[in-house]
């Protein structure tokens, strides 16, 4: 009895202002909440109807085809090397069907706990979070496809497979990041919803997902370079199909994940204790 | 141990509204397109206290109840002791885990097994997942659903629903356990069974903060209560003092209960609670004494035809319990579909038959065949009952202090046998 006095451990509430730390070791706390939170969801959705799995794996397949007959058949575009353009545009489907479906999911996702969120108390940022790492089933299943099509194709595997795993990680921080800042501002502005869906369409084509960036224009040429996802999906190309990967970018996009990663935190901190009052 | 588990000093929490736009969010074209506007005339933005200026301190192993009209802050309060929303000034210090139940099933969804819900509502309540590996068995035990563990809970009846949520509430080890109205849910019996839980977990040295509307499961269960009125603890003191203060804090009001027109009252589309009224001798009394009989009436209508409604009425005291429940046996209408329209239900109570002190009276209708409460409305009206000391009820000439959830008069005979014969008819034998 005496003891547990002694250990109890002492929780203030008083009203903050302004900026305020990111209390990683509460977040550390939770991590078993983020866990459970992914599984609900992965669960409910493979479990729901076989159409949740179709789904998953319908998207980028049909978005392939339709590629594949615009981009190669119409415009076209060629892969360059002698990488198959059907391959060439799912292995960049697989991380930008992620990063897509992660953002959006991510940007809706405090609203769509609203009633988590002013039921109990939890670090705020779980629910993003598990919003963009529940989507990292969807993209292992997607993953799959792509090496059942290199198969296909005899398009043989190299060493470069072992940098996939850390480009995942930091194309799921750039997604986390993205969902921080867009799921803070989207309790606050409500149109962010309206948005998001739309800017996302824009950002895939100025990324080089369907086409190699080398059929660009020189003009044209830095809005793809000042883009991070370009050097992520480049180099996620790169690690399945060993098709060039342009590293200056690739260490330009881990610098912006930094920095989208850490003001997204601090900003989404700022915000958060209004979340309950607002939503 | 004189380590306190709570200190509250000087919470306020205040709402904007009004400001740019009524609601709580604005758009962002609002905002981008706001510089560009012509300057407008400012909007007043109205400040809303919900809480003025609470303080309190508890002790581990306290029972706290906090009681309070609607809208007198209780639930910011507890809001903001479970960190949900951050108190605009003052600060309050919880030493200990802290636990709250301001809903029961939080997070429950209706596509996972039971088994899953339970870890998936655990885990967002701050269970560690060995915790609840450890106690599922009994969660599921005190839940009743064993059968049914491994079935989606979309297909659990409401009461099962209801059951393992609380069930896996109810077995929270914190140190502070901070619940909201959530017994107001499930069947009577499990009710009891979740009050006898949570006596239990104050016994462990745990300290509870308890906000209900039920005055009798607060001086049952709490040995202490806060009223809050306006945004501020109108009284700190024990439970029974707490709970008959408020009743008697706007006289008048307690004997008699309306509900405007409207679908705000008690009730369902089957029925409807308009108004609970206590009388004695025609007048809306307060007061009754002991010797004068007391009718109860509940109006209430009856909104669609075809069903058999019973109006019944639950009496208690303040110690929380059950005096009686009496049900409308008027042959007029027993078993008989009700037609569509109002009804005065009366509750005829006899002089001489209640006990001194404050008489809550819950008034309810429902079907009996099969049972479905159309509405409960458990705390409608309180009055007094007192004894005068006139000599001529059940107290007699005895002017202390009487136990006993009833006191009727009733009447004795004595059968004497002087000394004499006693003695003589000892000795023939």
């Amino acid at each position: 009895m005496t003891e547990s006095v002694e250990e109890r451990p002492l929780i203030e509430i008083a009203p903050s202002s302004g900026w305020r730390a990111l209390d990683l070791a509460e977040l550390f706390q939770f991590r078993e909440l983020l866990g459970v939170l992914v599984w609900r969801d992965v669960k409910v959705r493979y479990r729901q109807t076989l159409l949740g799995v179709i789904w998953v794996v319908a998207q980028p397949l049909l978005t392939m085809l339709i590629f594949t007959v615009l981009f190669n058949r119409v415009a076209k575009i060629q892969a360059g090397g002698n990488v198959p353009y059907a391959l060439f545009v799912m292995a960049a489907l697989v991380p930008w069907t992620f990063f897509s479906t992660a953002v959006s999911a991510a940007s809706n996702s405090l609203i769509g706990s609203a009633h988590l969120i002013s039921k109990v108390y939890f670090p705020r940022m779980i629910v993003p979070a598990s919003s963009v790492a529940g989507g990292l089933v969807d993209m292992a299943v997607t993953l799959a496809i792509v090496l059942v099509m290199c198969a296909w194709y005899g398009t043989p595997l190299s060493p470069m497979l072992l940098l996939l795993p850390l480009v995942a990680v930091v194309t799921t921080f750039f997604a986390f990041g993205c969902g921080l800042w867009l799921s803070a501002l989207n309790v606050e502005y409500r149109d962010i919803r309206v948005v998001v869906p739309f800017l996302l369409q824009i950002w895939m084509y100025l990324t080089p997902v369907a086409y190699p960036a080398s059929v660009l224009p020189a003009k044209f040429r830095f809005l793809v370079d000042l883009n991070p996802m370009t050097g992520l999906i480049e180099a996620f190309r790169g690690s399945i199909l060993s098709t060039p990967v342009p590293w200056g970018a690739v260490a330009y996009s881990v610098a912006c994940t930094a920095v989208i990663v850490v003001t997204g935190a601090f900003y989404f901190r700022r915000v958060e204790r209004q979340f309950a009052d607002v939503l | 141990m004189s380590k306190r588990a709570i200190e509250v000093e000087h919470l306020a929490k205040r709402y904007v509204i009004g400001g740019v736009k009524e609601i709580g969010y604005k758009t962002l074209r609002d905002t981008l397109v706001a510089p560009f506007r012509a300057k407008r005339a400012p909007v007043a933005r109205e400040e809303i206290w919900a809480l003025h200026d609470v303080s309190f301190t508890a002790m581990p192993g306290e029972v706290i109840g906090i009681i309070g009209r609607n809208g007198a802050g209780k639930s910011t309060l507890l809001k903001i002791l479970s960190r949900i929303t951050e108190p605009s000034r003052g600060v309050a210090r919880l030493y200990g885990r802290v636990g709250s139940l301001l809903e029961v099933g939080t997070g429950f969804h209706p596509e996972l097994t039971g088994r899953e819900n339970i870890f998936l509502n655990g885990a967002i309540l701050g269970m560690p997942r060995a915790e609840i590996a450890r106690k599922l068995d009994e969660i599921v035990a005190f839940a009743e659903v064993e059968q049914f563990l491994d079935t989606p809970v979309k297909r659990y009846s409401s009461g099962m629903y209801v059951r393992l949520a609380f069930a896996v509430a109810a077995h929270l080890e914190t140190d502070i356990l901070v619940v909201d109205e959530v017994l107001a849910v499930g069947d009577a019996s499990f009710q009891r069974k979740c009050l006898n839980k949570m006596e239990d977990i104050g016994q462990h040295g745990r300290t509870i903060l308890f906000v209900s509307h039920n005055l009798a499961s607060i001086t049952r269960l709490c040995n202490r209560a806060l009223l809050i009125e306006a945004g501020r603890v109108a009284r700190d003191a024990d439970a029974h003092e707490v709970v008959r203060h408020y009743l008697h804090s706007d006289l008048g009001t307690t004997a008699a209960r309306e509900w405007l027109e409207g679908p705000g009252a008690p009730g369902n589309d089957i029925a409807r609670l308009r108004a609970v009224r206590v009388r004695s001798g025609g007048e809306i009394v307060q007061k009754v004494d002991i010797r004068r009989p007391v009718d109860v009436e509940m109006e209430w209508e009856a909104l669609r035809p075809g069903h058999v409604l019973v109006p019944n009425m639950h009496f208690h005291n303040e110690e929380g319990l059950v005096v009686f429940i009496s049900s409308d046996l008027d042959p007029k209408w027993r078993s008989r579909p009700r037609e569509v329209g109002r009804y005065v239900s009366t509750i005829h109570v006899p002089g001489n038959f209640l006990s001194e002190g404050t008489m809550i009276v819950g008034a309810a209708v429902s079907t009996m065949d099969p049972v479905h409460v159309h509405f409960y409305e458990r705390d409608a009206v309180a009055f007094e009952v007192v004894d005068v000391l006139a000599g001529d009820t059940a107290r007699g000439d005895y002017g202390g202090p009487i136990p006993g959830a009833v006191r009727p008069l009733l009447p004795w005979t004595n059968e004497f046998t002087p000394r004499e014969v006693q003695e003589g008819a000892g000795r023939v034998r």
